[in-house]
């Protein structure tokens, strides 16, 4: 006869340290637990409650500029270092993490109107209204550097040119910048003049963006309402598209080279995909005014947008409408966003001459997280990420406090949308079958796809 | 005259053949048809007739052709002959007679020397110079002929044989040997271009000319025409399409790759990050002292001296630490004098420690109280605190009972009595209860003020007389209660149910039997309130008193029950209807003893101190609790049916008896029954008398009801299958309501005595009856449609509602496989600690602080996803490992 007794080694239950815990067996048979799918969405409820009560995405300002901020540049070198350029012509380094200006550089003479730093981040490439292109040495970042700040540094280079700038942009892990402006110039760090001039058309530029994966595609938006690709390797340019409206910023996904986003004027955002510019892969609305720049997420999965409507929105980079709406009293229309590196922060730069750090994940716990607490974390998520289209749980994920302005003009957008599409049913319903023909808004939008 | 054969030579050389376009011009009508190109012609010519020859070659060769059209209009067979237009007959005059129809040159007329676009320059050169060199024609013809022979054996171009002809008239002295880099003269002149051939005659005879000349030849043979340049704009438009077609196929090596991470379940960007200063040496080294007083340590600390002294053996350290011997001095005796002061402190202390004299403790503490009544009578601050102290130190001893000798050591003096202590133990016991008592008497007087009974809160000593002082007071107020009773004097009621003679008769009947009664609980109010006396005579204050209450209790029913019993003996004696009565009241009376007693009990039982916890007393407290208010309603019923057997009257007085010698008999046994009860709270006695009203019942005849009849019978009123159709309709109207009948608003087209007629429109009717219809299948879909005894409601439950979702969400194409995702749970409940960690694994794992990279290019198999998925794990694991060893790994992911 076998006799089934309880046995429990002492070593089971013998902790190594008094802080440990201790340990727990469980029977994890189905049948025993009947109410798991009760229990977690319970969870999932509580949860995305929590994350709305731990939403505090605002970290702090930085300010110090005279003048609107007009562009930005992450040091794509280090973390904690962010350029920024005024409408004064100021240009300043700064250390997000003491929210201070580390240094200046000044010498502009009318507003800085691109930035951009080498991959290395050793050079800071600026252009403006000036007509000029300056090269600067950026500043080692050192432990002293917190204490001397107010330093100001000297121009490596000064390139003037005849035509104003609009945009600069340097290449990944090359030695080539391009700025925008009259035409497309193509510029080498080491040389004076443009290694490389392109003019199709003689609209302005308003935007040149580089692909970081494939380092020789570089696409430009012009006042045309075009947006332009060039490949370096055939040293042409490829595809011109014209879109309805202008397009103010470029966006290429970092970990898709195939794939870009243009911010429009007429405030949605346009994924394109290179390989078939003529049809917008993919439209990201909710901005109710002209969307100004456009930054990707280094992982490529979202990227951050600041309006002309004084928000900034994160947008997940195959979804229609924004995850986040980022939005103070005090903040002006947006000029410029970017992404933080390590895709945790945002930065948004605007008009009341402020610089600002946002999380990107509002409710992200900041600082040292403990393995148990960071388990905790990814279990809500995926708790929430599985009931998402549970209705309680999803209003509660959904809801973001609005300002009146923006509330109230995103309502009237929508009415006006609504009422647009119900006159096309009408005409469609009223006419003989297949003669008036809506095609879809990304197939809209596009006008011509020029060779 | 009909030659076929010397076309060869015209058909090899296409490109030397002349085409004349001047045989239109000359203004003669030219026979149209089929016929022979000229150039067959011409050759046919030369071959046949000797033609007068002219100085200029054109417009010899004109003439040739007008020659020949002339001459070879009858026998050609080639030619088609037309005939004369019949007017030009003039057969019939039906036309005027025109002299010269066609517009004909006139003689003297010379033909215009246009050169036509296929004719080749060069010719037009070569014509110039045989004109200037003035050849006759007739060399020259000869000339050509035997260059174009030459043509034709060497497949040479004709200039060739031509230039070395012409060579001959000017000589020309050439400086350097002749090669494609010098050029002859004649080749420079500018009639002559430099052919191919003239490249290719001086590599004759070496290595490769063959085959060079063979590719050259095929090359003439095969050439097709190039076409002009295009346009800038649209040079440019083809570049870009062939760029962008070039950069598209490029771009495409990226798919694999991209398709990959979409795919992933998780992508990793976190490689290990490269914290640049790991040790603590290594941060230390970089430390700058900043404050004063780290940059005076620093000072002292990189002295070179120092340095120089730790980099040697360390014994320079000894003479730098040099003190002066003053210094020392000086420290020691410092030191020396604090040691002093504190010892001599402690010795102090220790001494007044060790004074045993009371007296001197006594004084001290006197002291120490007259120190504080002055303090307080100097500052109200310090008298404040001191109250505060003390209203403190009372509260604590109300909390704790500290000196109410609740400590170890007074309970151990107790338990041995408190004779037996000595003299100094015994003070102290009473010592502490004094301090007890002076702790709390603030409140005892606070209460004295509040409350005007002094008795209750006396002493613990009088406590015991105050209680029973108290159990004489209730007593009194119970017999005054009764006296006033006895007193009242109850009016009868002159109308209604109670007015009626036999009715009031009982109810006299009722308040003597309630009057003696009286009397008797008068009786033990005053033996009761004499046993109190006594007690309180004999002085004892504990259990004595309590037994004595105790049996008290119990007893006196017992005495009661005696004569009870006697009582009843006699009854049965007797037979009597009146003392059939008298027993009936007897039994209330019993009831109601029983219930007095109890009462007095409790009222005893609380009135007594917690010293009495016997388990006799616990017994009957039990008693009293349940099973005696059971004993209570048993005796009332017994009342109660004795009550009315008594209003029945003489009726069946033989049946009564009976009966009521059963009931004395149960009533006996209740008795004994209670007795049971009083003593030891038996249970088994409950299920005895229980036995007795059973006992009671047999004597009336009854059968049982079958189980049908039972069921009949018990649901004689309600139809269930009714009900419930009833029911379902009910429900089913509230969730498909039934139309509304079509009705007019009241007062329309009343008046009209046709509409009325007419009734309502059809439309009115159509609608209705589509809302019937409509109705009636939605009830036919209803899931209880086709079962008869079923409800199944589908009305919407908003609380379930909101855990449903309205529409499928849009990566899911069936609600299956939708609700296969939520089917298994995550928690940590529900899976082991292994599993867990896969399930909620976040679709991005990044570090903060950490740069992401931009892709980078990696060639990815995309037919190799089975066998990733296969080693799922064993990839994992490599990529971590990877990751760890710090290698270039930019965004794995784990598939």
């Amino acid at each position: 006869m076998r006799v089934k007794v309880i046995s429990r080694s002492n070593d089971e239950f013998t902790r190594e340290r008094s802080q440990d815990l201790q340990r727990v067996f469980r029977n994890f048979d189905p049948n025993l637990r009947p109410l798991g799918k009760a229990v977690e969405y319970v969870r999932a409820l509580n949860a995305a409650k929590l994350d709305k009560i731990f939403a505090r995405p605002f970290i702090g300002a930085m300010d110090g500029h005279l003048d609107a901020i007009s562009c930005m540049a992450k040091n794509p070198n280090y973390l904690k270092g962010i350029f920024s350029g005024s409408m004064d012509g100021d240009i300043r380094l700064w250390d997000i993490a003491s929210k201070r200006t580390v240094c200046q550089f000044p010498g502009h003479q009318g507003a800085v109107r691109g930035l951009t730093a080498s991959t290395d981040g050793r050079i800071l490439v600026s252009c403006g209204t000036d007509c000029t292109v300056r090269l600067w040495t950026v500043p080692i970042p050192t432990l002293e550097e917190f204490y001397s700040p107010g330093k100001s540094s000297e121009p490596l280079a000064i390139y003037t040119r005849q035509n104003a700038f609009r945009a600069v942009d340097h290449q990944w892990d090359g030695e080539q910048f391009a700025t925008g402006g009259a035409q497309v110039d193509l510029w080498n760090h080491n040389r004076s003049q443009p290694i490389k001039s392109f003019e199709w058309g003689t609209d302005t530029i308003l935007s040149v963006k580089f692909n970081p994966g494939e380092p020789n595609i570089l696409a430009t938006s012009a006042s045309d309402r075009s947006i332009t690709i060039y490949d370096l390797r055939l040293s042409s340019p490829v595809k011109k598209v014209i879109l309805m409206t202008k397009t103010n910023a470029i966006a290429w996904n970092p970990m898709e080279p195939m794939n870009l986003t243009a911010a429009n004027e007429d405030t949605n955002c346009y994924s394109f995909d290179y390989r078939k510019l003529g049809e917008a892969k993919n439209v990201h609305k909710d901005h109710v005014s002209a969307v100004m720049d456009i930054d990707y997420s280094p992982t490529g999965r979202e990227f951050v947008t600041g309006s002309y409507d004084r928000t900034v929105r994160i947008f997940p980079y195959n979804g229609g409408h924004s995850r986040e709406i980022y939005h103070t009293k005090r903040m002006q229309r947006v000029f410029c966003v970017k992404f933080s590196c390590d895709a945790g922060y945002v930065i948004s730069g605007s008009d009341d001459t402020n610089l600002r750090v946002w999380k990107a994940k509002a409710s992200e716990q900041l600082g040292v997280v403990l393995p148990r607490e960071k388990r905790k974390h990814e279990y809500d998520e995926s708790l929430k990420n599985r009931y998402k289209h549970i209705p309680e749980v999803k209003r509660i994920v959904r809801h973001r406090h609005l300002p009146k302005l923006i509330f109230k003009a995103g309502r009237l957008r929508r009415e006006m949308i609504e009422a647009a599409k119900k006159k096309d049913e009408r005409r469609k319903a009223h006419s003989a079958p297949g003669k008036v023909v809506t095609k879809p808004l990304r197939l809209r939008r596009t006008v011509k796809e020029i060779e | 005259m009909v030659v076929k054969k010397p076309k060869d030579w015209n058909s090899q050389k296409p490109e030397n053949t002349r085409r004349f376009i001047a045989s239109g011009k000359d203004g003669r009508k030219k026979p149209s048809g089929p016929r022979l190109p000229n150039t067959m012609k011409k050759v046919l010519d030369r071959l046949n007739t000797r033609s007068p020859v002219d100085s200029d070659g054109e417009e010899n060769e004109v003439k040739i052709d007008t020659e020949e059209n002339s001459e070879s209009v009858g026998n050609d067979i080639y030619e088609y002959e037309e005939e004369v237009a019949q007017e030009e007959l003039g057969k019939n005059r039906r036309f005027d007679s025109v002299e010269n129809l066609n517009y004909e040159l006139p003689d003297d007329f010379e033909d215009e020397d246009i050169p036509s676009d296929d004719e080749d320059t060069d010719d037009d050169g070569d014509k110039d110079d045989q004109a200037k060199t003035g050849f006759n024609a007739e060399s020259e013809e000869d000339l050509g002929r035997h260059a174009r022979m030459l043509q034709g054996i060497t497949g040479m171009p004709i200039e060739a044989f031509e230039g070395r002809k012409k060579s001959k008239g000017n000589m020309v002295s050439v400086t350097r040997p002749e090669s494609e880099f010098n050029p002859s003269h004649n080749v420079l002149d500018g009639d002559n271009q430099i052919t191919i051939q003239d490249l290719l005659d001086p590599l004759q005879g070496k290595a490769g000319y063959n085959q060079l000349r063979k590719r050259m030849h095929h090359l003439e043979k095969k050439s097709v025409p190039i076409q002009a340049p295009l346009s800038k704009p649209e040079k440019e438009k083809v570049e870009r399409k062939v760029a962008y077609a070039i950069s598209k196929k490029e771009i495409r090596k990226w798919e694999p790759l991209v398709k990959r991470n979409r795919e992933a379940p998780t992508l990793y960007f976190d490689e290990d990050r490269d914290l640049k200063y790991s040790t603590v040496g290594a941060i230390a080294s970089r430390f700058e002292p900043r404050t004063e007083f780290e940059k005076k340590m620093h000072s002292l600390v990189s002295d070179k001296k120092v340095l120089e002294a730790h980099a040697n053996d360390g014994t320079r350290l000894l003479e730098l630490n040099m003190i002066s011997v003053e210094d020392e001095k000086e420290r020691r005796d410092r030191i020396a004098k604090i040691r002093n002061l504190l010892s001599r402190h402690e010795i102090k202390q220790k001494h007044i420690k060790k004074i045993k004299s009371k007296t001197y403790h006594r004084l001290l503490k006197k002291d120490r109280l007259k120190a504080l009544s002055a303090q307080m009578e100097m500052d109200p601050e310090a008298a404040n605190e001191q109250a505060r102290k003390q209203e403190f130190k009372r509260a604590e001893e109300r909390l704790t009972l500290k000196h109410k000798n609740n400590s170890k050591w007074a309970k151990r003096i107790l338990k041995r009595g408190l004779d037996a202590q000595d003299e100094g133990t015994r003070a102290a016991i009473s010592e502490q209860l004094q301090q007890h008592e002076t702790l709390t008497r603030k409140i005892n007087s606070m209460k004295d003020a509040s409350s005007s009974d002094d008795s209750s809160d006396g002493d613990d000593e009088d406590s015991a007389d105050s209680e029973q002082d108290a159990a004489l007071k209730l007593i009194e107020d119970a017999r005054e209660k009764t006296v006033k009773v006895l007193e009242v004097d109850d009016a009868i009621p002159s109308s209604g149910v109670f007015s009626l003679p036999f009715m009031v008769r009982g109810l006299k009947k009722r308040r003597e039997a309630a009057i003696e009664e009286a009397k008797l609980a008068l009786e033990d109010y005053e033996k009761l309130s004499k046993q109190m006396d006594d007690s309180q005579e004999a002085g004892n204050n504990s259990i004595g008193v309590s037994s004595g209450r105790m049996t008290f209790g119990v007893v006196k029913p017992q005495t009661e029950n005696n004569k009870r019993e006697q009582r009843f003996h006699d009854d049965s004696d007797t037979g009597d209807d009146i003392d059939v009565k008298e027993d009936g009241d007897n039994g209330r009376q019993y009831k109601e003893n029983i219930q007095i007693g109890i009462r007095n009990d409790s009222i005893l039982f609380d009135e007594d101190s917690h010293a009495h916890k016997d388990s006799i007393f616990k017994s009957f407290d039990s008693t009293h609790e349940d099973p005696d208010d059971k004993a209570t309603y048993e005796v009332s019923i017994f009342a109660s049916d004795s009550w009315m057997k008594m209003k029945d009257g003489k009726k069946n007085v033989n049946e009564e008896l009976s009966s009521q010698k059963n009931k004395v008999v149960k009533s006996s046994s209740h008795n004994n029954h209670l007795k049971e009860l009083i003593e030891e709270s038996d249970t088994e006695s409950e299920g005895q008398m229980v036995d007795g009203i059973l006992s009671a019942g047999p004597t009336r005849p009854y059968e049982l009801p079958s189980q049908a009849e039972l069921v009949r019978q018990a649901f004689a009123g309600d139809d269930v299958e009714e009900d419930f159709e009833k029911d379902k309709k009910e429900i089913l109207n509230e969730e498909n309501p039934e139309p509304e009948k079509p009705v007019f608003l009241p007062g329309w087209g009343e008046w009209v005595d046709v509409q009325k007629k007419k009734g309502l429109p059809s439309w009115m009717l159509k609608e209705h009856n589509d809302a019937k219809k409509k109705r009636e299948e939605a009830l036919k879909k209803r899931k209880d449609a086709c079962l008869k005894h079923v409800i199944i409601s589908e009305k919407v439950d908003k609380k379930a509602e909101k855990l449903f979702t309205k529409v499928l969400p849009f990566p899911f194409t069936s609600e299956e496989a939708f609700e296969q995702s939520m089917r298994v749970p995550l928690g940590p409940e529900f899976h082991p600690a292994t599993a867990i960690n896969d399930l909620i694994r976040p679709e991005v794992v990044k570090k903060p602080g950490i740069n992401i990279k931009p892709i980078k290019f990696e060639e990815v198999n995309p037919h190799a996803k089975d066998e990733d998925q296969q080693d799922s794990k064993q990839k994992m694991t490599d990529n971590k490992r990877k990751r760890r060893g710090g290698g270039k790994v930019v965004n794995k992911k784990a598939k």
